[in-house]
């Protein structure tokens, strides 16, 4: 279960944080003037997501979707608020990020996978399915800055959903594979719903409204609308697509 | 704090596969692999020797040993503080992928360098004998000493691993500070060699706390005597500055994933 009260993360704008003692020494003079540059990732934010529940989560691009994920894999911790988590959630390596771009996929999976917690026992005992539903072949055996970005999603989402936690996060790592893996994976989606909590993150509206039984739409960190999949995609399509006009080019 | 050693004890599986695969990466794409581990070291040795025995013609007849031993330990020292500068930064994906001790980053560096240290050490067991260093019972004193500067590299680590995410001209500056410290150390010298004022060279002891470490180093390995009693001086400094730098990382720990 995901409990999520009145949740706000909160970063500093310009380039990095300073620390204090180097703000003492070198900034003081243009630190008075300066304004407060911070910005509120998220805000207000309440929800809950019931176990074996899949909450699908919508929002244009910056709208704090990832930061919402981060959050609740304990990355980030709340600067407002209070997230109260049941269960062991999987990790975000489908955000692409995650990989070690030199290390080969299969170092990367045990990599993966000891760091959210399993024992590299468990993680011998579930690589192959990893590397088989991940279609990768020889390829799991040459460094990860060689894989497309098709094999980098599916190998994501094997991970993800082989790592057997109780809550799995899943940032658009879908969308990526060809038509043959989107059914492979839509298939072990139906499988995995209701026995796990999934939060799902896409800008496939026709993933989020097949597999969601809820859906979250975030707007500039806050929530704008949650409830029924197909209300609230309606909402948010109709908002999206009502937008001003661009700007003359002059 | 407390807290934060128990954290990283119970993820040791974690820090220790972080050390074996960067071990890995760091030697990819060489075509000698783990032989670098051995070479590099020698190859500088022979550098020094070159320039100390030969062109200066200084050091005496064990020099070859004596600069190798402190040459080894004052490596593990500065790889550690280098790799520490950027280890939360260059591990920038796995930092925002999943949840734990970020104390394991400067951690898993030290560690890569300890067995650069022990590969080294693996070599200097040989030159040992062929140059004549007195072995003695003293040189079980040897696990003390790598305590100690374990202890101070890993306080250090945490301070500039914190200092480096903020702000990239570290790396810069401790390249400077790592040269500065290089000479100022006993390391192409002993100390006796250099100072004949008692006293001068008892503050210099004093404020170099790596000096003692090196010089007992050379003592226990080499000559076959106890360590000198400035080793204390860097046990001292060594607890202060894990202390602090074990505070200073459990205050900041969140707010680095934010910084990055």
């Amino acid at each position: 279960m995901i409990k999520v009260s009145d949740l706000g993360i909160k970063f500093k704008m310009g380039k990095r944080q300073r620390s204090r003692v180097f703000t003492f020494l070198f900034d003081r003079s243009r630190n008075r003037q300066r304004p407060s540059g911070e910005f509120w990732a998220l805000r207000h934010v309440n929800f809950t997501v019931e176990r074996g529940e899949t909450v699908g989560v919508i929002g244009r691009n910056g709208s704090g979707k990832s930061t919402l994920l981060r959050v609740i894999a304990g990355i980030y911790p709340p600067d407002e608020g209070e997230v109260i988590i049941e269960g062991e959630v999987s990790t975000l390596f489908g955000l692409g990020t995650g990989f070690n771009a030199e290390l080969s996929g299969r170092d990367n999976i045990y990599l993966d996978g000891i760091m959210i917690g399993l024992t590299k026992n468990q993680v011998d005992g579930i690589i192959d399915g990893i590397i088989e539903f991940a279609e990768l072949g020889d390829f799991i055996d040459v460094p990860v800055r060689t894989y497309s970005s098709g094999m980098r999603s599916r190998l994501g989402f094997a991970i993800a959903i082989h790592s057997d936690k109780d809550i799995v996060l899943i940032d658009e790592i879908m969308s990526a594979g060809d038509a043959a893996f989107r059914q492979k994976a839509e298939a072990e989606m139906n499988r995995i719903m209701g026995e796990k909590t999934v939060l799902l993150v896409s800008h496939n509206m026709y993933t989020i409204e097949e597999f969601a039984s809820k859906v979250i739409w975030l707007n500039k960190g806050v929530m704008a609308a949650m409830g029924e999949p197909k209300e609230v995609i309606g909402q948010y399509l109709a908002a999206s697509n009502v937008k001003k006009p661009p700007p003359d080019l002059e | 704090m407390i807290e934060q050693i128990r954290k990283v004890w119970q993820r040791r599986e974690l820090l220790w596969y972080i050390v074996k695969l960067q071990m890995k990466a760091e030697n990819k794409n060489k075509l000698l692999g783990f032989a670098w581990s051995f070479l590099d070291p020698l190859l500088l040795l022979l550098v020094y020797v070159v320039l100390v025995g030969m062109i200066f013609g200084r050091g005496g007849p064990q020099f070859p040993i004596l600069l190798f031993v402190s040459l080894i330990s004052w490596r593990w020292f500065t790889s550690s503080l280098t790799r520490s500068v950027t280890s939360v930064t260059s591990k920038l994906g796995l930092v925002k992928s999943v949840r734990f001790p970020l104390a394991i980053l400067p951690l898993s560096g030290i560690i890569v360098g300890f067995f650069d240290w022990l590969f080294g050490f693996v070599i200097l067991v040989p030159m040992l004998f062929i140059f004549e260093a007195s072995f003695t019972v003293n040189v079980l004193w040897l696990p003390v000493l790598l305590l100690i500067q374990f202890i101070g590299t890993v306080g250090t680590c945490l301070i500039f691993a914190v200092v480096g995410t903020y702000l990239s001209d570290l790396g810069n500056i401790i390249q400077f500070l790592i040269r500065l410290g290089f000479y100022l150390s006993p390391i192409l010298y002993s100390v006796t060699d250099m100072i004949e004022s008692e006293r001068l060279a008892m503050l210099y002891m004093v404020l170099n706390p790596f000096a003692g470490l090196l010089e007992s180093y050379k003592n226990i390995v080499i000559r076959g005597v106890p360590p000198t009693e400035y080793a204390l001086v860097g046990a001292a400094v060594a607890c202060v500055v894990f202390l602090i730098g074990l505070w200073y990382f459990s205050r900041d720990e969140f707010k680095l994933v934010k910084a990055i």
